[in-house]
């Protein structure tokens, strides 16, 4: 006992020790690599019958099954779609939509800015002075089926005419009905206008 | 010739016929008989009569003839037999999109593994010429589509690095901080399929309820759950929405014990362990002589992260360990990939402690568009907007390589500008194609299914290698 | 233990705003589950809203159908006014602050896809060349 008790004395001095010439020890400063490779087996007694225990009583599969089957437990994280549906935020970008001032005047003014950035080339404007001399489009087409969504035509417009619009659920069955023109786009506008209004000034600091 | 004897047959009269027959009968011995059992063959006396002599002495026919063997045995007739050659893929779920494995079977063993890529090429290389510098933007989005805010940054430096401009301390802030949420998400992705490919189905449910929420911060940022386009030459897009940081706070407090739970089930399992360990093992030199980078080449135990060794951003600002294997099999690649997301986490963290405040664009307004509040307000503003807009800007003439350690490995982009609004060339190098090459001498010698194992370990997303 | 005589509980509650096991069959049949919630308000189609921030979010506002459509409900039906709100982009439903009406604004469709009321595309402007009538002679 007195001979453990001295062992135990001599292991906590070396401790001390060690700490107190941590200071003045050349020791490498810390690294930013950490090893994450698994250390080579040991073949120490110890070692190897932990091991083989682990593997008569299969430990780390019992822990798997474990952890799955705690996740029985837990809420389930889905969504029933139709019925619930998931966050978004006012920045959105989902179908196009064109706009109108609040008289009812449609505010694309033809500045063809939209159609210079687009980077799939997706819109087709063309223009005419109309009978009360103001310029407007004639033909406002965009193709969503070219188009990728990055957001640039909503960016550009100086009139906030073209917008992308919250909408996402406008899939169809063929191709042609994604070839968006002028009415349709406008229609669009008109229906979810107080949806894009609300949006538009919910982010109108950012942007 | 006999069917000339037979239309002869034909044509001559039925009493020739008989003739014809019967004297050939004669001459070699054989007598029809029609009585009774019409076909049966009964000897003859004239065929007896030709036993009863010697018959066996070599004529000018038998003399021709060869002895067997002594031994009895012919030779043994070869056939030619080869390796069994499949396809894996394009169509392979485990092929990770549109990789065609041209695989030389040796029984269940692989010899020669032969990738043919290309399906999913578009050009963006060429593409990117003939646009200006801002719509080129949207193609890195494109590129590899599990880590989108990366390619886009690596694209923004480059063109930063050209115009020679800094952009504010807090748009080099979001940029970390939503280039670690990329890792995230693309090391989820990588973790997660490569675990399904091997058959642990469960965590990739686990995993992928956490990549939906990094998902939902995307687009709260950007308007996008994917296709971001929102890291621009010059700064970011828009600044972060109010609320933002305090659920990404929020959600990373979280996200470590998800990892812990995968942890649990995959790295000790004994199924993952068989599957992993020591398949596809690279050596050091290996990795550098075949370019690869990222996790694969610190898998290895080449100690370079291009975060480290030239920090971009604000990785010289925040504090973090790069983690690195040993011997270079897929297991310390999965170990490596683990900790990287627990690095990322903290390196999120970091970003939103320090956040700091000001401006998220270049004051230069030959660069960055101006804010639309000051562009309506403004004819001068809105002059810059429109050029901006249509025509792009300019950038001096000059070259640049500016890599990044994107999730997958440094992603490179070889810009060259020639004074005008559009790139020159614009050489894009990705990750994944280096990896996806040495696919042949990771997986020689191994047993089929564990080139499903390489491929996940690989990472290879196909829009980047492909490009 | 408390957790799963919550979950009774809200069962119970679900049911009861079903109105009664059958009614609450008939629900479960249609959306294939069973909650329970404040009704927040219904639009001019009849799809009612409900919230219950017990559930997280996410889950914590659902829309039924209005029985007109039966089981051909479809997620685009939702007017834009309540899209908003089912989405979590805002907090505020139309029925506390509602939006502001114009004259031209019209009143949501569904997709429309693959029914005859499709949208089909057309040219919005005057053909630039037309095709030569020969002279009458």
């Amino acid at each position: 006992m007195a001979a453990l008790r001295l062992y135990s004395v001599g292991k906590a001095a070396h401790t001390v020790l060690n700490h107190a010439a941590r200071p003045v020890a050349i020791a490498a400063s810390r690294t930013f690599w950490k090893q994450v490779s698994p250390p080579d087996p040991s073949y120490e007694w110890r070692d190897m019958t932990d091991k083989a225990a682990n593997t008569i009583f299969i430990l780390e599969i019992c822990k798997g099954l474990g952890i799955t089957l705690s996740m029985l437990f837990k809420e389930p994280a889905t969504l029933n779609y139709p019925f619930e549906k998931g966050p978004l935020s006012p920045r959105f970008r989902g179908e196009h939509c064109l706009r109108r001032y609040p008289s009812g005047e449609e505010r694309c003014i033809a500045c063809k800015l939209c159609e210079a950035i687009c980077p799939a080339q997706a819109i087709t404007i063309e223009a005419e002075p109309r009978a009360d001399g103001s310029r407007r489009t004639t033909r406002y087409d965009i193709d969503m089926t070219k188009c990728i969504f990055c957001g640039f035509c909503q960016e550009a417009c100086p009139v906030d005419a073209i917008v992308e619009g919250p909408n996402f659920e406008y899939s169809t069955e063929t191709h042609e009905e994604l070839l968006y023109n002028k009415e349709k786009l406008l229609d669009n506008g008109d229906r979810w206008e107080p949806e894009i209004a609300a949006n538009l000034q919910a982010d109108y600091l950012y942007r | 010739m006999a069917s000339i004897l037979g239309s002869c047959l034909k044509k001559a009269s039925p009493s020739s016929v008989h003739f014809l027959k019967s004297s050939f009968l004669k001459h070699v011995g054989i007598l029809s008989c029609t009585r009774g059992y019409a076909d049966v063959w009964v000897p003859d006396k004239e065929f007896v009569e030709q036993y009863k002599r010697p018959v066996m002495f070599p004529n000018e026919e038998t003399s021709q003839w060869k002895l067997p063997p002594f031994n009895q045995r012919s030779k043994v007739v070869e056939k030619h037999v080869q390796n069994v050659t499949i396809n894996f893929g394009p169509q392979h779920p485990a092929a990770h999109g549109v990789l065609r494995l041209v695989l030389t079977l040796d029984g269940e063993t692989v010899v020669r593994a032969d990738p043919h890529i290309g399906l999913l090429h578009r050009a963006t290389e060429k593409l990117i010429e003939y646009k200006t510098y801002l719509q080129a933007l949207p193609y890195f989005d494109r590129l590899d589509y599990m880590s989108m805010m990366c390619n886009e940054q690596a694209y923004s430096l480059a063109v930063e690095r050209l115009l020679n401009i800094d952009i504010p301390i807090r748009a080099k802030y979001i940029r970390t901080m939503f280039g670690e949420i990329t890792r995230l998400l693309n090391h989820i992705l990588a973790i997660a399929c490569h675990a399904l490919d091997v058959g642990a189905m469960t965590p990739l449910f686990w995993l992928f309820e956490e990549r939906e929420k990094l998902c939902e911060f995307y687009e709260r940022l950007s308007g996008a759950r994917m296709h971001a386009a929102y890291v621009r030459p010059g700064g970011v897009d828009r600044d972060l929405p109010l609320g933002l940081m305090d659920d990404i706070y929020e959600w990373i407090s979280k996200f470590g014990q998800r990892l812990d739970e995968v942890d649990g089930v995959l790295s000790g399992n004994r199924i993952w362990i068989e599957r992993t360990k020591d398949v596809g093992i690279i050596s050091a030199e290996d990795a550098l002589n075949y370019g690869f980078s990222g996790v694969m080449l610190r898998g290895s135990g080449i100690k370079w992260d291009l975060r480290k060794m030239q920090p971009y951003d604000a990785y010289d600002k925040v504090e973090f360990d790069i983690p690195i294997g040993r011997k270079g099999d897929c297991y310390d690649r999965y170990l490596i990939r683990m900790e990287e997301m627990r690095q990322s986490i903290s390196i999120i963290e970091q970003c939103l402690n320090q956040m700091p405040p000001g401006e998220i664009k270049v004051d230069d307004r030959k660069v960055a568009p101006p804010k639309r509040a000051e562009m309506k307000n403004s004819m001068e503003a809105l002059i810059h907007h429109f050029k901006l807009y249509s025509e792009g800007y300019q950038v001096p003439p000059g070259a640049t390589y500016t890599a990044i350690e994107a999730p997958k490995g440094e992603f490179g982009v070889y810009l060259v500008s020639d004074g005008t609004n559009k790139p020159y060339r614009c050489k894009i190098k990705a990750p994944g194609f280096a990896h996806l090459a040495a696919i042949h001498k990771l997986s020689k010698g191994h047993m089929l299914a564990d080139v499903v194992t390489i491929i996940g370990t690989l990472d290879v997303v196909f829009g980047e290698v492909d490009r | 233990m408390s957790v799963y005589l919550e979950k009774l509980r809200h069962f119970r509650l679900a049911i009861k705003q079903h109105g009664g096991i059958i009614g609450a069959y008939l629900n479960f049949y249609r959306t294939d589950e069973l909650k329970w919630g404040d009704l927040i308000g219904e639009d001019k189609f009849g799809n009612k809203y409900f919230q219950n921030r017990h559930y997280f979010i996410g889950r914590s506002r659902w829309v039924q159908y209005s029985d007109a459509v039966g089981m051909d409900y479809d997620g685009s039906q939702i007017p834009p006014e309540w899209h908003r709100w089912l989405h979590y982009i805002g907090d505020e439903p139309p029925t506390t602050a509602p939006p502001v009406k114009r004259s031209w604004m019209v009143d949501h469709k569904p997709n429309l896809t693959g029914t005859p009321e499709q949208y089909v595309p057309y040219s919005t402007v005057k053909p630039k060349i037309t095709a030569w009538e020969p002279p009458k002679a």
